[in-house]
């Protein structure tokens, strides 16, 4: 069986190797890019008719896919060749598209999730595309391809320590770029609470970041609010979804309820949530104090959630109100997410004196705004494009509830947001009793040094032993020193009491922050297991109970831990809900990676050509501006400082596709392998045709027409692909948003120039310029279009014609070409004899199109040498002048632009000469 | 020679492109294609029309077809030069120049009298380990205007710890200009006894003061072996490599405007405005045409020493309006010939015009 080789999958090639395989020849063709078509399928309209590009070319583009005599290579070229009696040994290197071919399905699921965004070359960098991409919607083979040019630099511990797996380095991606919007959609994928992840996650995606390893962490939660921060969720519109009448109920709208609510109601699920307290929320409401996390973006961020359908009830409390049974027997599935509520107790003599309190119930008091009397809270100092942080519950003041002098027991983030909201209610004197010091001390750090700051004392290494009272109010904790021996079960260094250190600490008020503890009674009646400590027994990776169809998640399943742990929690419920609900295997599927280090050789490298820069801190207000008040410390980032925080990330450092694994989570068939490997083939061909076509002239050596300086200065190419419908803009003609009146071509640049090294005609501008004037008086009726030329050439039949009606159409043509193109004051000026008149011109217009000449395809050279094909002096392959598709080899033709410049009609003919003689010499 | 220029002349290909390019075209009777396309065909040309020409280059860099229209101005200058054809103030400048070696007529044995009154010793380049001499334009060696610019580049340079010599009245006009008026012969003389002299006294590097000066010896005397700057690109090094520091700033908005023999002809675009760059507190601004395309003042090619008859407005005034619209306080610049002509319709619209070297005196 014969087989031809075709390389270039444009007009020429496609031309040739249809002719050869309806021979019944077997051809192999290679195109170096993504897609077929060349730069046919790039143009608009093809002169001198006017017939739309793509119409003509696509149905040929889809005869190469169907004919099963043509197999075609993609991303594929030549890389090295040897004579073989006749024919030839072709090695070629099939490169990479990291998308699986066969189970790709052009759905484009994936491109819109991609946070890199890239030059399209289909749209000669007029548009945008993603990392990954189907370059145009008539590609063929129309399939993705993923820009993938490095390994990424960076192991993305970030991502796998985030219990939610946040994709960290593709919303960085998108801030670093100023794309915030895009960043908080990317955010919300994973993540129905930005906001209050933004604002109080523990970010142990901080911990490990590898950036870390090199200078600091990068600031993944302060980025995260810094897009949060640019983006107003009340507007953002939920999406349709088909509802699926299954119910679902969900008891406790904390963050792990809520979250596992909004994925059911995403599947169309129909949701109730039942919370207790009387607004929903959880700890994220009743114990986060409001200068951490203002209320109105908590409300926000559940608005949404209730928008997407969920019903939520407040003041139920299940055990009380209703009983878990009827709410067995009403909906499908229960979804626990009632957290961790309860105080500890500290056990000690005059713990009931009153002035004692529980901290949750002094911070969710707090929170309510109950008993409190309104205190003015001016505004937030206004920051550039910071959204404006609520303002707290109703008033905030010490009287009745707190005194002067208040101890806080304890040394977690509760302790804390209990010291640092007491010195805001006005208390002259806070001071936190905590057993151990500051190393064991289990609040965040950053937390605890905001606290020193704002003026709280800290007694460490001590614990109270009694409360003394008079008339029943607490006046003195009673305390005693201690100091730290072996390590406890928790790894800690156990504290010990001194004996005989008593000392004793006038207070009014003590407010106990130790630990809490889950409520789960209710759960009883329903025979649900529970372990000893009271948290609800659930399998870890599906979030089942011991009850069919009950699943529980977030603190009451693991005692208290963190808002996103419970959010985490809440998804893998309801993933796994979803799978119950349709009667599913409920079975875990992946075990999550574990947070990698750079090994100590690759900081080295990435030492090298990283600039070191330490990561911005996050203003904050004013400590004496804060303490008297509960308005937001953290101020957020302006834009310039987010941007240039997250051009800190080691992924973004790199070109292309960071491997940040969304367009993999995306795509449903699972056709993404970002492993894939190039291959190299060696394949035996009888005759080879070389089809490789042509670039463009880059007129930026030009400077007098200020290409690349001057806005509105463009190529004739470029022009193209703003007039095509498969265009950037649509197909409407468009500068700066808006529709450009005045036009000027410039015909030759690059051609019949020696300055350029093109002394050549390039035989297609004259007429594409006719074209693209006629184009433009088509869509912009009222548009003043000139051209200038040094003499038109419009040679054969119909172009003549084509030409007079173009000028007919009231396009005016001038002979003679500008000098220069400068920045006027109301447009471009171009500087130009009217030659047939004598006069200089200078006309000012608002586009100028360069008609730039024609150029040998970049890599010819290379396809050339290794076929020792012989070159004209300009760089096109030679032809041989009575047989015009001959090269110098035997059994090696060349057809299309390879040659030199063609029109489409041209290109075909050479293409049709090309198969005719390959066909004569494969029957020789 | 000849004959090549006619087959030149022949190539062209009537696109316009030198037109479009010219800054003389258009506004004055002149029009540089059609003067090529009459010598196409040998046709008659008006006497007054090839003195209108800049000798700015533009032309003969962007012709497509490598017709060197300056070149073909030259030619016709120079058979008007030979029958005597030409404005009276050339005649004169060129024969001062074949005598005193300037085209003022002001004795040569002055020529050194700026170096007089400077507070450093220059010495003569033959006494100099380094043979590096500082050449000095006919306009700086005695245009009381322009005279500061010699000394202040001499201060500068000598800051910098930069060794370099002068010729004193042994230095003579580098012919540049008079190529451009057409008179061969006379440029020819200047030429060799310059040569002479530097190759007496064996000059490794010249430092121009005068980018026409520059260009002259970097592209018209041959290979000399001599390595040729502008003193802007020395100057350029000596800020970045921190031999030269700017001390002072200087607060002020700034237009830079290209001189044609050092930007387009020469492609000395940066050294001038990073050294601009490197001084705090001055607002560097462009004029809309800047660098490739920027707007000849209309000194060169004999321009400086003669005034056309017609009447119009002069490029120099157009970029001083253009300067004065964009709020720019200063225009700097760093060619004695952009000087001069800037001078005058800047000092009408109450706008300084200062030679590179005269900011940066104040500066360091
Ligand atoms: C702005 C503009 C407007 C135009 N308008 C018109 C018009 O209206 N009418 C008209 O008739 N003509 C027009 N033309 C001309 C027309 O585009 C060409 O005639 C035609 O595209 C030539 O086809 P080709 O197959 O030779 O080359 P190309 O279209 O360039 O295709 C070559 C293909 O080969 C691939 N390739 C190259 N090297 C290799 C390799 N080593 N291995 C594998 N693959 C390789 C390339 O990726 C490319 O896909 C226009 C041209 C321009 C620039
Ligand atoms: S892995 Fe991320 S960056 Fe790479 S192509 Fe997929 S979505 Fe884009
Ligand atoms: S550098 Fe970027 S990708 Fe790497 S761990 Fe840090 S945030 Fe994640
Ligand atoms: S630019 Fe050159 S080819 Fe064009 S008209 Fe002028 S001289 Fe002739
Ligand atoms: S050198 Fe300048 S002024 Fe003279 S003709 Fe050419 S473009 Fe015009």
């Amino acid at each position: 069986m014969k087989n031809v080789l075709v390389v270039g999958g444009g007009i020429g090639g496609i031309t040739a190797a249809l002719e050869i395989a309806s021979c019944g020849v077997d051809v192999t063709m290679l195109e170096e890019g993504p897609s077929i078509g060349g730069r046919m399928i790039q143009l608009d309209k093809t002169f001198p008719t006017l017939d739309c590009s793509t119409c003509t070319l696509s149905p040929k583009m889809v005869e190469v896919a169907l004919q099963k005599k043509i197999n075609l290579l993609s991303w594929a070229k030549p890389v090295a060749i040897r004579k073989n009696g006749k024919g030839f040994t072709v090695t070629i290197l099939k490169k990479s598209r990291y998308v699986d071919i066969n189970k790709c399905n052009a759905c484009g699921s994936c491109s819109p999730g991609c946070p890199v965004v890239m030059k399209s070359e289909f749209n000669m960098g007029t548009g945008p595309r993603k990392a990954i991409y189907i370059p145009f919607p008539q590609a063929i083979p129309n399939k993705a391809s993923i820009d993938k040019r490095t390994d990424r630099p960076c192991k993305a511990a970030c991502v796998d320590a985030c219990p939610i797996h946040t994709n960290v380095l593709g919303y960085l991606k998108h801030i670093s770029e100023g794309r915030f919007e895009d960043a908080y959609m990317l955010i919300r994928e994973t993540n129905p609470f930005p906001s209050s992840c933004g604002r109080v996650c523990y970010a142990p995606c901080e911990g490990v970041c590898n950036r870390g390893q090199l200078d600091s962490p990068l600031a993944i939660r302060d980025l995260k609010r810094s897009a949060v921060d640019r983006f107003d969720l009340d507007t953002l519109e939920p999406p349709q979804v088909q509802k699926t009448e299954r119910k679902v109920a969900i008891i406790g709208a904390g963050p792990a309820g809520l979250s596992c609510a909004h994925d059911l109601a995403m599947e169309g699920h129909d949701v109730t949530v039942f919370e207790t307290l009387p607004e929903p929320g959880g700890m994220l409401r009743y114990a986060i104090p409001e200068y951490r996390l203002p209320k109105a973006e908590l409300d926000k961020e559940i608005g949404y959630i209730r928008r997407m359908g969920v019903k939520i009830e407040c003041g139920i409390e299940i055990g009380k109100n209703m009983d878990a049974a009827t709410l067995k027997n009403d909906y499908e599935a229960i979804f626990v997410g009632t957290g961790a509520p309860q105080g500890i107790r500290l056990g000690v003599e005059g713990e009931d004196l009153s002035g004692i309190m529980d901290g949750l119930k002094f911070l969710r008091t707090v929170n309510k705004g109950e008993s409190l009397e309104r205190e003015s809270l001016s505004s937030h100092s206004e920051r550039e494009g910071v959204a404006q942080p609520a303002l707290l519950v109703e008033g905030a003041t010490r009287a009745p509830l707190i005194g002067n002098k208040v101890a806080v027991i304890g040394g977690g983030n509760t302790a804390v947001d209990c010291a640092r909201t007491a010195k805001r209610l006005g208390s002259e004197e806070v001071t936190l009793i905590y057993r151990r010091t500051r190393q064991e001390m289990p609040a965040a750090d950053e937390e605890v040094e905001a606290l020193i700051h704002e003026g709280v004392k800290i007694e460490f290494l001590a614990t109270p032993v009694r409360f003394n009272g008079s008339n029943g109010k607490v006046s003195t904790a009673e305390c005693i020193r201690m100091e730290l021996g072996e390590p406890d079960a928790s790894g800690r260094r156990r504290p010990i009491e001194i004996k005989g250190s008593e000392f004793s600490v006038p207070v009014d008020t003590v407010i106990t922050a130790l630990g809490q503890a889950t409520e789960t009674d209710f759960l009883n009646p329903l025979g649900v297991k529970l372990r000893k400590n009271g948290t609800v027994e659930v399998d870890p990776f599906t979030c089942t109970t011991s009850v069919e169809g009950i699943f529980a998640g977030g603190d009451v399943t693991t005692g208290p831990a963190y808002v996103v742990d419970a959010i985490a929690a809440g998804k893998k419920a309801a993933c796994f809900i979803i799978k119950f609900l349709k009667g599913e295997a409920l079975v875990a599927e992946s075990i999550d990676a574990k947070p990698e280090k750079l090994s100590e050789d690759e900081v080295k490298a990435l030492s090298i050509w990283v600039a070191k820069a330490d990561r911005i801190p996050m203003p904050e207000e004013e400590i004496n501006q804060r303490v008297t008040n509960f308005r937001e410390v953290a101020l957020g980032y302006s834009a310039g400082e987010a941007m240039t925080e997250a051009r800190r990330c080691l992924a973004g450092q790199i070109e292309g596709c960071i491997q940040c694994g969304e367009c993999e989570r995306r795509c449903e068939v699972r056709a993404v392998d970002y492993n894939m490997k190039d291959e190299i083939i060696d394949l035996d061909v009888d005759s080879i045709v070389l089809a490789p076509g042509f670039d463009l002239y880059d007129p930026t050596e030009k400077r007098e027409y200020g290409y690349g300086t001057l806005e509105g200065v463009i190529t004739g190419i470029e022009f193209e692909r703003i007039c095509s419908v498969t265009g950037p803009t649509g197909g409407d003609i468009l500068l700066k948003g808006e529709t450009p009146k005045r036009f000027f071509f410039i015909q030759c640049v690059g051609s019949r120039d020696r300055l350029s090294g093109a002394r050549y005609c390039s035989r297609v501008c004259c007429m594409y310029t006719a074209k693209h004037a006629s184009i433009v008086k088509d869509r912009i009726r009222d548009a003043e279009i000139y051209i200038s030329y040094i003499d038109v050439r419009a040679y054969g039949k119909n172009y003549e014609e084509f030409y007079k009606s173009t000028q007919e159409n009231g396009i005016l043509y001038m002979r003679g070409i500008p000098g220069e193109v400068v920045q006027g004051k109301n447009g471009l000026l171009v500087r130009v004899e009217d030659m047939l008149s004598g006069e200089m011109r200078e006309v000012e217009v608002d586009l100028v199109i360069l008609a730039t000449g024609v150029r040998p395809r970049k890599g010819t050279e290379e396809l050339c040498n290794i076929m020792s094909i012989e070159r004209d002096e300009y760089g096109f392959i030679k032809a041989n002048s009575v047989a015009p598709s001959k090269t110098n080899v035997d059994g090696i033709f060349v057809c299309g632009m390879g040659s030199g410049p063609k029109d489409v009609p041209d290109t075909v003919a050479s293409g049709g000469e090309a198969a005719s003689r390959c066909m004569e010499y494969i029957n020789q | 020679m000849l004959e090549q220029m006619s087959t030149r002349v022949l190539a062209c290909m009537q696109c316009g492109k030198c037109t479009g390019s010219c800054p003389e075209s258009g506004k004055t009777p002149f029009n540089i294609r059609m003067l090529v396309r009459k010598k196409q065909f040998a046709a008659a040309i008006a006497e007054e029309l090839p003195w209108y020409c800049t000798s700015c280059g533009a032309c003969t860099l962007r012709c497509p077809r490598d017709v060197k229209p300056s070149e073909v101005i030259i030619e016709l200058r120079s058979a008007l030069v030979e029958d005597g054809l030409m404005p009276l103030a050339l005649q004169k400048a060129l024969e001062n120049t074949a005598v005193q070696k300037n085209p003022w007529g002001k004795s040569r044995g002055k020529r050194g009298v700026w170096a007089d009154k400077l507070d450093i010793e220059i010495p003569h380049v033959s006494d100099t380990e380094s043979k590096r001499l500082l050449f000095t334009c006919c306009i700086q060696a005695y245009d009381p205007r322009c005279m500061v610019i010699p000394s202040n580049v001499a201060r500068i340079l000598n800051k910098g710890g930069l060794e370099f010599g002068i010729l004193g009245e042994e230095e003579g006009c580098c012919g540049n200009e008079i190529r451009r008026i057409g008179e061969a012969g006379l440029n020819e003389e200047l030429q060799e006894e310059n040569k002479a002299i530097m190759e007496e006294y064996g000059v490794k590097e010249i430092i121009a003061l005068s980018p026409h000066c520059m260009n002259a010896f970097k592209k018209e005397y041959g290979d000399l072996g001599i390595k040729v700057t502008h003193y802007t690109e020395i100057v350029a090094d000596m800020i970045r490599e921190g031999t030269l520091t700017v001390q002072a700033p200087f607060e002020k908005k700034v237009i830079y405007h290209d001189p044609c023999f050092l930007g387009k002809q020469n492609g000395i675009f940066e050294a001038p405005r990073e050294i601009l760059r490197a001084i705090d507190g001055l607002t560097l601004m462009e004029f809309a045409r800047s660098r490739e395309t920027s707007l000849c003042c209309e000194g060169g090619g004999g321009r400086m020493f003669f005034e056309v008859e017609t009447t119009y407005e002069r490029n120099a005034e157009v970029r001083v309006n253009e300067a004065v619209e964009k709020g720019a306080e200063v225009i700097a610049t760093a060619c004695p010939f952009c000087v001069m002509t800037l001078e005058d319709p800047a000092t009408e619209k109450g706008i300084t015009v200062k030679e590179l070297s005269e900011i940066l005196v104040e500066v360091i």
